[in-house]
């Protein structure tokens, strides 16, 4: 039984390798583009606004598979986007749902009186952002986008049904081949779980060294 | 004081919604004077002095701010003439609002490097010397949350001047702090007044007005009640109300009485 594990281990990695691609590039879709929602919801404009709310409330609510198979079977046919472009924009576009609300709310939890003190010296509203508002919000958004990640992480699991060979779809194909459907899953559960383990130890450490640096 | 005066208020109004904060207010200042400004809670005073930098819109009036005319409305200036104006108008705030994840020194140097342009090497020489000034030259490192309120509001100081202001606001700089701390903050603010800066203040400290202060505004009832050198005003004030507000401050036990009698002397109070 063991051996049937070491044996498909290194197809699992190399299954591993695409998961981590995938969520590296989601990940960098979904934070680009929810940090835009969350500046289009923060706006003046009334426009900008309602785009933003209205696509929230829209796609947060659609099953991330119907996404995908959205973007893979439509999108994917008339722009002919290949299957992990199109993964990677599914994901990204759900989980910019989630990370533009949780901006927002960071941006808004930053007390008012600091963007006052930033204008009244002078700064421009850019400025104020990047030096004053964001680097404060970080403490904020650090717990639950790495929530977040943990969710995005289990939810690229889904691209094996549009044939990306990553690390479920190793899993899959390995147990059609040996008949060991329960080992195989629970080798890639495992595998999940280290490399989810690992990333939010990186990320707490972080959280660590900021606070440390600040105080 | 000289002549030439830097901030023009003409028949000003400002409300928020259907609430009238204030209504009518016309006051000039002179470059080098010092204005304090007094009045209850509620009056409308840190509303007026940030109409001044133009953290607030106002609806009614005219108001003239170093040369630029700022026009009545929402729709804000063009970015040149707002960025002219809040580089050269300088403000303290009541809550200090230093910037929590930057050290001292960082506080001091962001605006000048971000909006001027000034080198780091030289934004931090004069950071450490209005620091220096503020007596914290040795907290430079330190981070806002472990220094006294007083320490924060001279940081607080510092920072507003490294941006070489021609006018600095003050709103309510040492209300927030314990009794012993106020007068390391009023020391320094009395320092700018020597040296010829020109002041808004909003203050509650009643002395410190006197005997600072070339002209003491005293702002209730919406509107400005009374105005003039301040020794005059603070120690013979005219009208009734402001006698009754100034008895109620400067001996707060036994003048509600007054204050009540005034009030309805004046067809009802708030
Ligand atoms: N952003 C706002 N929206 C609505 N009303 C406001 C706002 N800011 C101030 N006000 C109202 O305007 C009035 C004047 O407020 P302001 O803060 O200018 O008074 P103040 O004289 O500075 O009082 P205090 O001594 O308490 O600081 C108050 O009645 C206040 O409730
Ligand atoms: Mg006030």
């Amino acid at each position: 039984m063991l051996q049937q594990w070491v044996q498909y281990f290194p197809d699992m990695m190399k299954g591993v390798l695409i998961t981590l691609k995938l969520t590296g590039s989601s990940l960098v879709v979904a934070l680009v583009f929810g940090f835009i929602l969350a500046l289009m919801r923060l706006s003046t404009s009334k426009t900008l606004n309602l785009i933003g709310t209205w696509y929230i409330e829209i796609v947060r609510a659609v099953p991330v598979l119907v996404i995908i198979f959205l973007a893979y079977y439509s999108l994917g046919n008339i722009l002919t986007l290949s299957g992990f472009t199109a993964a990677v924009v599914s994901l990204g576009a759900f989980y910019a749902t989630q990370y533009g609300e949780i901006f927002r709310g960071a941006i808004l939890g930053v007390d008012k009186g600091q963007t006052e003190a930033a204008s009244a010296l002078g700064m421009p509203s850019r400025t104020i952002m990047r030096k004053v508002i964001l680097p404060q919000a970080f403490f904020t958004i650090l717990p639950p986008a790495t929530n977040q990640l943990s969710n995005l992480i289990k939810d690229t699991s889904l691209v094996f049904t549009i044939g990306i060979s990553d690390l479920m779809f190793q899993a899959y194909s390995a147990a059609s081949n040996n008949f060991l459907p329960l080992d195989m899953l629970l080798e890639a559960g495992v595998i999940y779980f280290v490399f989810y383990l690992v990333l939010s130890k990186l990320l707490a450490r972080w959280e660590l060294n900021v606070q440390r640096s600040r105080s | 004081m000289s002549n030439e005066v830097v901030v023009s208020i003409r028949n000003l109004t400002k409300r928020f919604g259907k609430t009238v904060v204030f209504e009518d207010v016309s006051l000039d200042v002179h470059r080098s004077e010092v204005v304090a400004i007094v009045g209850p809670s509620g009056a409308g005073k840190s509303t007026l002095i940030r109409c001044v930098n133009r953290l607030h819109p106002f609806d009614e009036g005219s108001l003239q701010v170093l040369n630029h005319q700022l026009n009545k409305g929402s729709q804000f200036p063009s970015k040149q003439v707002l960025n002219d104006i809040r580089t050269r108008v300088g403000m303290v705030f009541q809550t200090f609002n230093l910037f929590p994840h930057l050290s001292v020194l960082e506080n001091v140097i962001l605006a000048p490097i971000e909006v001027k342009k000034v080198p780091r090497k030289q934004a931090i020489q004069q950071a450490m010397e209005l620091l220096d000034m503020v007596g914290l030259s040795e907290h430079a490192n330190k981070y806002p949350k472990r220094m006294s309120g007083g320490q924060q509001q001279r940081v607080a100081i510092a920072r507003a001047l490294a941006m070489e202001p021609e006018i600095m606001l003050f709103d309510e700089p040492t209300s927030m702090l314990d009794p012993e701390l106020v007068g390391e903050v009023l020391d320094a603010i009395q320092r700018l007044a020597k040296d010829g800066m020109t002041l808004m203040l909003v203050t509650h400290e009643m002395q410190f007005a006197k005997e600072v202060a070339d002209t003491v505004v005293i702002m209730a009832d919406h509107r400005i009640i009374e105005k003039g050198p301040s020794r005059e005003v603070l120690e013979n004030p005219r009208t009734g109300r402001a006698q009754a507000f100034l008895k109620r401050v400067l001996n707060p036990v036994h003048a509600t009485e007054l204050e009540r009698e005034v009030a309805v002397g004046h067809g009802g109070g708030r």
